[in-house]
């Protein structure tokens, strides 16, 4: 069993489509990160896979039941950390531990108390009175206390400065990788995802764009410079580029093909070029390759 | 779980129920004070005559109080689960999602209950000093409507608060006010007894209204505005 599957999923927000037959499968064990542009459908996934939103059509199971119904067994299993880190605020951080321990029946204090000692806080500290960054931590160790088979964190890394990203992501890499936790993540900051997730699916405006390893991804989609020697000639759309940038006479060109073939597409269609190299990518670099800049 | 959900409802309330406590006081005794007045330094008899007879109200201060206690409590509960929409942690939790929101409907209604009942002990306590058991059960009919609209007023605040979009909080709005104001109609004492129970269950029924709202918010109804 998966621990998310969606089926045809298709949704409208009113005529406007955000997707049509979305599908995609999150294993268990695994860290999926879903990367798009903002307007591309990520709060939409997320809010289905949570039952805050009836997709117009289609489903999402999570462990086998439909996201719009789940029982509170399997409810129990999910640990959801909304966007912006919100959480009970009015309360203080001993109140909130109060509070959950009393809902879920794993619940284990020691992660929770172990990330707040990190903190510069007392336990009667408002969290209405915290940093973003602390917020941030109380979200995490809550979830983490809840001990849920799978975590759900929506842009995780909003309003976070590098120090407590990093802290984020490598606690929480270390925790789902020893516990064999399922993480489907979303963030607007990629370059954090490259250190966390096993899997990455991109989505653009009403389409996935790409679903599979993240270390395959990096070795099969590439990214090549090119100088032309005609500044003023119009690079050719061609369907071997998923996304053609040109500035003058500098091209990138980004697809999946071998540098052997993009040589032998430029000769073949008598393109005249002063030099071409491939240019290593960080992950962020590839989104941007494969989604364009707009 | 319940015990876990009480505990956060009590958090969002207390300095609430606290400031209702303390206000009802403070009304009751001012009340009270008013009809030591009236009786021992103005004119006995004819205090007695305006209360029995004219059918006077010794009690009128307290006729909203009862109503702002219901928006109060409704607003303290709802505002903070509305702030950033973190209901959503609420109808995340591991129970489902129309029995979270009656547990937290049904500890919200038991405080206000509670407070509403130590006012009326109040009430009985001190009317009992002044007047037979007859005028006080007089006044008991007349007020009664004014605890019966501020438990509509706690459930329907709690209907339009969790509503996903602006349009309908102000059309609930517009009806809660129309319907939650016929329980203020006449001061005239006792004119609703023959139909308080009528009012009593429209109050009842008005408990279970807020689960329309937690509906439209899971179904994202918030999304489509």
């Amino acid at each position: 069993m998966y621990a998310i599957e969606c089926n045809n999923l298709t949704h409208y927000y009113g005529s406007k489509l955000v997707y049509e037959d979305l599908n995609f499968k999150v294993e268990e064990g695994k860290i999926l990160g879903l990367l798009g542009k903002n307007g591309a459908g990520k709060s939409t996934t997320i809010n289905i896979m949570n039952g805050f939103l009836h997709p117009t059509s289609g489903e999402c199971l999570i462990y086998g039941e439909d996201s719009q119904h789940l029982t509170p067994a399997t409810k129990e299993k999910i640990g959801f950390l909304i966007e912006g880190h919100i959480q009970y605020s009015f309360m203080n951080v001993h109140q909130i531990e109060k509070f959950y321990s009393g809902c879920y029946r794993r619940w284990d204090s020691k992660p929770y108390w172990e990330l707040l000692s990190k903190l510069k806080v007392t336990p009667t500290q408002k969290i209405s009175r915290m940093s973003c960054g602390q917020r941030s931590q109380v979200a995490l160790g809550l979830i983490l206390a809840q001990d849920p088979q799978l975590l759900v964190l929506d842009d995780f890394s909003m309003g976070l400065d590098p120090g407590y990203r990093r802290l984020f992501i490598d606690y929480l890499r270390e925790y789902a990788k020893a516990n064999n936790k399922t993480v489907f993540v979303t963030s607007h900051i990629i370059q954090d995802m490259e250190r966390l997730i096993d899997d990455v699916l991109i989505m653009d405006y009403n389409r996935i764009l790409a679903q599979q390893p993240v270390s395959e991804f990096m070795n099969k989609f590439r990214q090549f410079d090119i100088v032309l020697e005609n500044p003023d000639l119009e690079f050719p759309q061609t369907d071997m580029a998923v996304n053609i940038e040109q500035i003058l006479d500098k091209v990138s060109f980004y697809g999946y093909a071998t540098l052997e073939e993009v040589k032998g597409y430029l000769s073949r269609s008598g393109i005249g070029y002063k030099s071409i190299r491939e240019q290593e990518m960080s992950l962020e670099d590839a989104f941007i390759g494969l989604t364009g800049k707009y | 779980m319940h015990k876990a959900i009480f505990y956060k409802e009590w958090l969002k309330i207390r300095w609430a129920v606290g400031l209702f406590l303390l206000l009802g006081l403070i009304v009751l005794v001012n009340i009270f004070l008013n009809v030591r007045y009236g009786v021992r330094f103005m004119d006995a008899h004819d205090y007695w005559y305006r209360i029995i007879i004219q059918g006077a109200n010794y009690a009128a201060s307290l006729k909203y109080i009862p109503l702002l206690v219901g928006l109060g409590l409704g607003v303290a509960q709802y505002f903070p689960e509305i702030v950033n929409q973190r209901i959503k942690l609420t109808f995340h939790l591991p129970i489902q999602e129309n029995k979270v929101l009656l547990i937290q409907q049904g500890f919200g209604l038991c405080c206000l209950l509670l407070v509403y009942a130590l006012y009326i002990l109040i009430f009985v306590m001190g009317s009992s000093y002044f007047f037979p058991a007859e005028v006080i059960q007089m006044q008991l009919q007349t007020i009664l409507p004014w605890f019966l609209g501020g438990l509509a007023a706690y459930s329907l605040t709690g209907l339009i608060m969790l509503e996903p979009l602006w349009i309908y909080r102000v059309l609930y709005t517009i009806i809660a006010y129309g319907f939650v104001s016929q329980y203020f109609l006449q001061a005239v004492p006792m004119a609703y007894s023959r139909v308080l129970w009528v009012f009593a269950l429209l109050s009842l029924v008005t408990v279970i209204v807020v689960l329309f709202s937690g509906y439209r918010f899971r179904k994202g109804e918030m999304h489509h505005g």
